[in-house]
């Protein structure tokens, strides 16, 4: 087609500032379709995370050195986010969800953004940030979802559900709407962000490939690391919101 | 350059076709689970080891504070206790001091009286015996002067018979 023609046509240093989205690398596993590059930037990402953690916390004082100091910086930070949305009784057993959530998307998002996976080339599609695959970032947002709901349940029982009619009945389709509309915004706020920036990144650097695009990747890696933040305070506030009490 | 812009809009268009952006399959499940994998492991080797570490340090933190308020407590209390005691001893050194001063003022006055006092007998026996020569020489002189006016006044009584 047009398309091959012009991809002939372009030069191999095009090719490099190429944008290729919607197009996958197809891994097929007993008759399921799988995006390979979104899997294997994943396990990447997860495994830089897996070995700084173990580095970080193999040997542990109780006067921090070093790397310690860091990773307890990590910890309460993440600790935090946790703290602040959901309160000082029941934050405790939800930090680790809220810090893997956090963790992986700015962990994903700046490996997408600082490792020039363009110099890998695959037999189809590229390798980017995992997040930039709407799969991920429904995959982060429905486990949100399935959280709060827990939390909810495993707190107040069948009385969670009274939520609904909270302050008065009226709300009632509003409220259930709420809960189709949470992951929504939260998959695509991440997923918008990540590959508008990467969009916009690549598009710069197809036309001017020099110099121009930093500032944009400046903002780019800044708005990634922004992402992670709401994506997990955010996670946060709604379990939060369904474990408070309503004053009853 | 509108001719790279062309491919990207053709890109997109035809991404649509095969794949796409909004291509949901089985990525997404195991992404969750996979997620959920990665949350499990760093549990294991971040989370938890590093909120152990905080908290025992918190713990060891509020033991040793109420343990150093304990000791200042009881430092305070052994300082008051010495503080009293210091005042006691002061008052007591004091008494003693004073008991001391009185005796020995009391002694030395007694000495003063009794050397007074021996120095009185000394001279009252003197003084006796004094008088005692002087009654003794006083009444040998009468003796004397007894027997001389005796022998005058035989010598004068012979004298008249005599004559």
């Amino acid at each position: 087609m047009t398309y091959n023609l012009n991809c002939d046509i372009s030069n191999s240093f095009y090719r490099l500032a190429e944008v290729e989205v919607g197009k996958h690398l197809y891994w097929e596993i007993a008759g399921f379709k799988l995006h390979g590059q979104v899997f294997i930037v994943s396990w990447l990402v997860m495994l830089a995370l897996i070995i700084f953690a173990l580095n970080g916390t193999r040997k542990l004082n109780q006067i921090p050195s070093g790397i310690q100091n860091f990773m307890e910086y990590v910890y309460e930070f993440l600790q935090d986010i946790a703290k602040n949305q959901i309160g000082e009784e029941d934050y405790r057993p939800w930090v680790p969800y809220i810090s893997t959530v956090f963790l992986f998307i700015f962990g994903a998002n700046w490996a997408g953004a600082l490792i020039p996976w363009k110099l890998i080339q695959l037999p189809e599609g590229e390798l980017a940030a995992p997040t930039n695959d709407i799969n991920v970032t429904v995959a982060l947002a429905l486990l949100t979802s399935i959280s709060y709901f827990y939390a909810g349940i495993s707190k107040k029982g069948i009385s969670y559900f009274s939520r609904y009619v909270q302050p008065t009945p009226i709300l009632l389709p509003i409220n259930i709407l709420e809960d189709f509309t949470k992951p929504l915004s939260l998959s695509f706020r991440l997923f918008g962000n990540v590959l508008a920036d990467e969009l916009v990144v690549s598009v710069f650097a197809l036309l001017v490939p020099i110099l121009i695009p930093l500032p944009v990747m400046t903002l780019g890696l800044f708005a990634s690391s922004v992402q992670a933040l709401i994506f997990s305070t955010l996670s946060a506030a709604y379990i939060g919101e369904a474990l408070e009490d309503h004053g009853h | 350059m509108t001719n790279y812009l062309y491919i990207l809009a053709l890109q997109i268009a035809e991404a649509e076709s095969e794949g796409g952006l909004f291509d949901f399959n089985a990525t997404l499940p195991l992404m969750a689970v996979q997620i959920l994998l990665f949350m499990v492991i760093l549990n294991a080797v971040f989370y938890n080891p590093v909120a152990k570490v905080l908290d025992e340090r918190e713990e060891y933190i509020r033991k040793n504070l109420t343990q150093a308020s304990d000791i200042l407590a009881k430092a305070e209390a052994i300082t008051k206790q010495y503080e009293k005691d210091l005042a006691q001893e002061r008052r007591e050194a004091q008494l003693i001091i004073s008991v001391a001063q009185k005796e020995a003022q009391d002694i030395v006055a007694l000495e003063i009286k009794q050397a007074q006092k021996d120095t009185e007998l000394l001279v009252n026996e003197a003084t006796s015996q004094l008088n005692s020569q002087k009654q003794k020489a006083l009444s040998a002189l009468e003796d004397q002067v007894n027997t001389l006016t005796e022998q005058i006044k035989s010598k004068l009584l012979s004298n008249q018979l005599i004559s």
